[in-house]
């Protein structure tokens, strides 16, 4: 039997250990310091940043179950039963039920959201879980990966087939970045420029790559910046009577027709049709209704290289043509169009009021894009400001490239399809939950809201349906589930839509009776009059 | 609108002209404002106090000021001096206002409002610069509302309800004539037929509030607290004290019953009312003790802690909101609302009175003599102090739990308010759990109570006013953020003094 005494020797030290009232003050201190933590990052960074660093981080939760070590063991110390401890035994089964129901609803409760559209079925329970979603359209596969609830950028080290889930985002804010091109192409170009006045300016990113997260065109308050081809600059100088435009989309050539190199004619139906010699090449075009030429049946043909398009239409209002280190643009007072040819970090006029042009960077060998960088998040009133993004970068063979939230990314790889889409877990329902109506009523004569309640409709297939009313305190429980409203939106087409939070909760028993135990207990052991030291000088009644 | 209105100037400001029409007789028209109705002086002194930081206007009482005011958007000439309160040292410099003034008249703001507008757009941060002024544009818009004759509303009748309209659709010339031949005075007759509609359809329960506010029972609570505790500390006979405490409670009772009955709820849903409710609670607690523990000390911590209250409720207007306004939506659940925070503000009320008798003996150990035996039985009545608030606390949280349960579906979720209820009830129980050890011996538990009651402070005031401003905003310098920086302080250094020479002492 000494292996029996030799277990009951370690367990009596280990009971020692974690039942010791000096374990008991150390150990609710630390939570309680852990909390206060926990409050503040809360208020600096937001809800998700707070769960993910504290609350719901590991060594959160090992306090916590030292926190249940302590209770425990204080009580397995303090057997058998004593009498004038009845209240500490109440109050301390209390908290070891308290937190076993909360182990239960941590491991197999459900908590998320169902967003309600008006009139729409919706069956989709979203739960406050990251995952990737893999499809294989082509296949019929798809396949779903759990991402961590990490606070930090965090390593991911998954493989599937040959596609490598690299690094995982939480909280990340896209940053422009310049990724290097495999092989040059000068009609791909991407240029970044300063255009400002005075009192206003603008960095603005241009490119023509077709990986690139920025456009060839952009809006500066009445002025319009097109970005195109650098071998396009010659043909914008020319000024001819038409102010017509060819181009070669493979080549990047181009040609400004004059008057004599037109040839015009009425087509069938009364439209004008040209036919212009470009390249050794007859080409005809219906100017007015489209820049794709004719084919020789009449028809437009989308799988031509030529294009052709009116300056005019740029005169009006002000248009401002890049090319790198050329812009074009149609000066109104001399009533032509003029380039200007300019190098990096040049200052440049434009006939704009004021409005000049600089040029800060011009590559070919790389494109400008925005890749996601991890930061901190910022909350400001309640409301996350910085850092709402999550991403994750993916490697397929050798390249790699980011996926964001509800940005969904397709790769073509070797023919086949594969879809990455980076968002929440869902979960679905057996019935379908319909929005009726949503109302908000509002206190009198302002507009702070009142109330809000939901009116859905509960369809179970073939065993019908039923109506219900979801408002404030005063849910709607179903199949173990419970609705709450929770929020709400406005559609697009004018009425509100309604997001319900939905709830599952298997230790919701145990922690109720564990509360009960709890505030009985502590009744019992501190409100029952044990001995007071008595008021010196002055004799007891 | 403005342009209408002078069509028929000449017929209002005439009505006008022929009589006082702004005068005390006003204070009891029922107004709608703030999703609620109410006495005309009630709004009046609401926003006149807001607007200037004081309740009066050149001698004018703020429904006079604020009639007169309405008036001029009917052509009533009227040059009332409304000066506008600036706070901000910043805010006044860009005001050009000179260090020592506090305000600016209101017509030198308006022409330099775009201004304000233009530097508050351009500061990122969210710091108390910018929040002074967007509150100074607050005031000015509620400067403007008045003399554009918006913010003053009255009640009309259409098919026997009840719908409240600003005097400047009010007063159309339609209606001004419809009613000439009736009386001498159209104007004055339009307004005392609305109110006449208002109270046949609507009664007069409004006017409960015009009595809440022109009583000031919580002032005279004040006094006969104060009156109460002199009697009590300076007469063996404690008859008299006793009977000025329960004037005191009967006061209180009364004020809040009739709180209860305008707002239609607990008293207990602001920080106003939460002050309130605690150092009623306190002395109902300090009362309840008395009668187990039959020591009298007890009432007057429980008397000195509600005079706390009540000079905070009646001199820290900037932190505490007196108008009664309508709940957020999620609040609206008298049951939950009633049982979770009362047990809760009950529970900080209990460990107030825990935290002025371990100040008290604190500095009677530093700066008098207090005997061991003394001392260890003081240090059992903060005991029974702190027994009482953590069972009311523990319950409290339960509440909290069940009804966030009952209206959410989650009995936890980590929000600020129940995590630092939580961490209140942590501080103390490690202060129990470790007056059985020998790290905290009598005296230092007696500091330790007294330091404990800071978790109290954030719990109820700095989870609003130093957790929910956010980031970059605790720049101490709003009204919540520099009472609770001047309580930490205070209390730190009560600490130090009283905690250094204990090293010396010898235990008691």
């Amino acid at each position: 039997m000494g292996l029996m005494n030799a277990l009951i020797h370690y367990y009596r030290k280990v009971e020692l250990f974690f039942g010791n009232m000096k374990f008991a003050v150390f150990i609710i201190t630390l939570f309680a310091i852990a909390l206060g933590y926990g409050t503040f990052m809360e208020s600096y960074h937001g809800t998700e940043y707070a769960n993910r660093l504290v609350y719901k981080s590991f060594w959160f939760m090992g306090i916590q179950f030292c926190m249940f070590l302590s209770i425990l063991f204080a009580t397995l110390i303090r057997l058998p039963v004593k009498k004038h401890l009845y209240g500490f035994y109440v109050i301390h089964s209390g908290l070891i039920i308290i937190f076993l129901g909360s182990v239960i609803t941590y491991l197999s409760g459900v908590d998320g959201t169902i967003t309600l559209t008006p009139n729409l079925p919706a069956r989709n329970i979203q739960i406050n879980e990251d995952e990737l979603k893999i499809q294989f359209p082509s296949r019929g596969k798809e396949l779903s990966v759990s991402l961590p609830y990490s606070a930090f950028a965090k390593d991911l080290n998954y493989t599937y087939e040959n596609i490598t889930l690299k690094t995982f985002l939480p909280f990340a804010e896209s940053k422009q970045d310049w990724v290097p091109v495999k092989i040059e192409d000068k009609s791909q170009s991407s240029s970044r420029y300063r255009i400002y006045t005075p009192n206003f300016g603008e960095f603005v990113t241009l490119s023509l790559h077709p990986q690139s997260d920025f456009a060839n065109t952009q809006q500066m308050g009445p002025l319009n910046v097109h970005y195109m081809p650098p071998s396009l600059g010659p043909c914008f100088g020319e000024n001819t009577a038409d102010g017509l435009i060819v181009w070669n989309g493979e080549t990047s050539g181009c040609l400004a027709p004059q008057k004599k190199d037109i040839k015009r004619q009425k087509g069938l139906s009364g439209k004008e049709t040209i036919e212009v010699t470009y390249e050794g090449q007859k080409i005809r075009f219906l100017p007015q209704m489209s820049p794709l030429p004719l084919d020789d049946k009449m028809n437009l043909s989308e799988n031509s290289p030529y294009r052709i398009f009116s300056k005019k239409l740029f005169e009006k209002s002000p248009h401002l043509f890049l090319f790198g280190k050329q812009a074009a643009f149609f000066d109104r007072e001399k009533k032509s169009w003029e380039t200007k040819a300019f190098e990096i970090g040049e200052e440049t006029e434009l006939p704009w009021m004021g409005f000049k042009i600089k040029l800060l960077e011009h590559r070919a060998d790389a494109y400008p894009t925005m890749i996601p960088t991890y930061v901190t998040p910022a909350q400001e009133n309640g409301q996350v400001t910085y850092g709402t993004q999550k991403a994750i970068e993916i490697a397929i063979g050798d390249q790699t490239f980011w996926v964001k939230t509800n940005d969904p990314v397709a790769f073509n790889q070797g023919g086949e399809r594969i879809i990455f889409d980076l968002g929440k877990k869902n979960l679905l329902l057996t019935y379908e939950l319909v929005l009726d109506q949503f109302i908000m009523d509002t206190d009198p004569g302002t507009n702070n809201p009142a109330s809000y309640e939901s009116y859905v409709t509960l369809f179970r297939g073939n065993a019908g349906s039923t109506k219900h009313h979801v408002y404030m305190n005063n849910p709607l429980k179903y199949d173990n589930f419970t609705f709450y409203q929770a929020s709400y939106f406005q559609t697009n087409e004018g009425p509100f839509g309604s997001v319900l939070s939905v709830n599952f909760d298997p230790g919701r028993f145990w922690k109720y009776l564990g509360s009960l135990l709890l505030v009985l207990g502590s009744a019992w052991h501190y409100m029952i009059r044990k001995k007071t030291v008595v008021k010196p000088g002055v004799a007891r009644d | 609108m403005i342009k209408f209105i002078f069509i028929f100037l000449m017929t209002v400001t005439q009505a006008f002209a022929q009589m006082n029409f702004c005068t005390s007789e006003l204070e009891t028209y029922p107004v709608q404002a703030g999703g609620r109705e109410k006495p005309l002086f009630v709004l009046a002194s609401e926003t006149i106090r807001f607007m200037t930081g004081s309740d009066k206007i050149d001698n004018l009482s703020a429904t006079e000021a604020f009639c007169k005011l309405s008036l001029m958007a009917f052509g009533m000439p009227l040059s009332l001096p409304v000066h506008i309160k600036v706070e901000h040292v910043d805010a006044k410099k860009l005001l050009g206002l000179s260090e020592d003034k506090s305000s600016i008249p209101a017509t030198e703001l308006e022409a330099k409002a775009d201004l304000i507008t233009e530097e508050v757009a351009q500061i990122k941060e969210n710091n108390s610069y910018k929040k002074e002024l967007n509150k100074v544009l607050q005031r000015l818009n509620a400067y403007r509302a008045i003399i554009n004759a918006r913010a003053w509303t009255v009640p009309l009748k259409t098919d026997n309800k009840i719908e409240f309209v600003s005097i400047a659709e009010f007063l159309t010339q339609s209606r001004v004539e419809s009613v000439k031949d009736k009386a001498s005075n159209p104007v004055k007759y339009l307004f005392e037929q609305s109110k006449a509609d208002y109270l046949q359809i609507k009664g007069d329960k409004y006017l409960l509030e015009y009595k809440y506010y022109k009583w000031n029972l919580f002032v005279w609570a004040l006094f006969s607290s104060i009156i109460s505790i002199a009697l009590f500390v300076l007469l063996k006979n404690k008859t008299p004290g006793t009977i000025f405490c329960i004037l005191t409670i009967g006061l209180e009772i009364v004020a809040m019953t009739l709180r209860i009955m305008i707002s239609g709820r607990a008293p207990i849903t602001n920080m106003y009312e939460t002050v309130m409710f605690s150092g009623f609670g306190a002395l109902i607690i300090s009362c309840g003790i008395y009668f187990v523990r039959k020591d009298i000390v007890f009432v007057i911590a429980g008397l000195a802690y509600n005079v706390l209250g009540l000079m905070m409720m009646k001199f820290a207007n900037g932190m505490l909101d007196e108008g009664i306004s309508p709940l957020v939506p999620v609040l609206r659940d008298n049951f939950w609302l009633s049982t979770h925070v009362s047990t809760i503000i009950l529970s900080y009320a209990a460990l107030a009175l825990s935290w002025m008798l371990a100040n008290a003996l604190l500095l009677r150990s530093r700066f008098g003599n207090v005997s061991g035996k003394e001392y260890r039985y003081q240090v059992d009545l903060i005991y029974t102090c702190i027994k009482v608030g953590i069972v009311l606390l523990a319950a409290g949280i339960i509440l909290g739990g069940v009804w966030a349960d009952y209206s959410w579906g989650r009995f936890w979720g980590w929000d600020p308010k129940e995590t630092w209820s939580l961490i209140v009830l942590l501080v103390y129980m490690a202060i129990l759990h470790g007056k059985s050890t020998s790290w905290v011996s009598p005296k230092r538990f007696v500091l330790l109570v007294a330091g404990a009651f800071m978790s109290v402070m954030m719990a109820w005031f700095g989870v609003n006013y130093i957790l929910a401003s956010g980031l970059h905003s605790y720049g101490f310098s709003e009204g919540g953020a520099i009472f609770l920086g001047s309580f930490f302080i205070i209390q730190i250094v009560t600490l130090l003094i009283c905690g250094v020479t204990l090293g010396k002492a010898k235990e008691a």
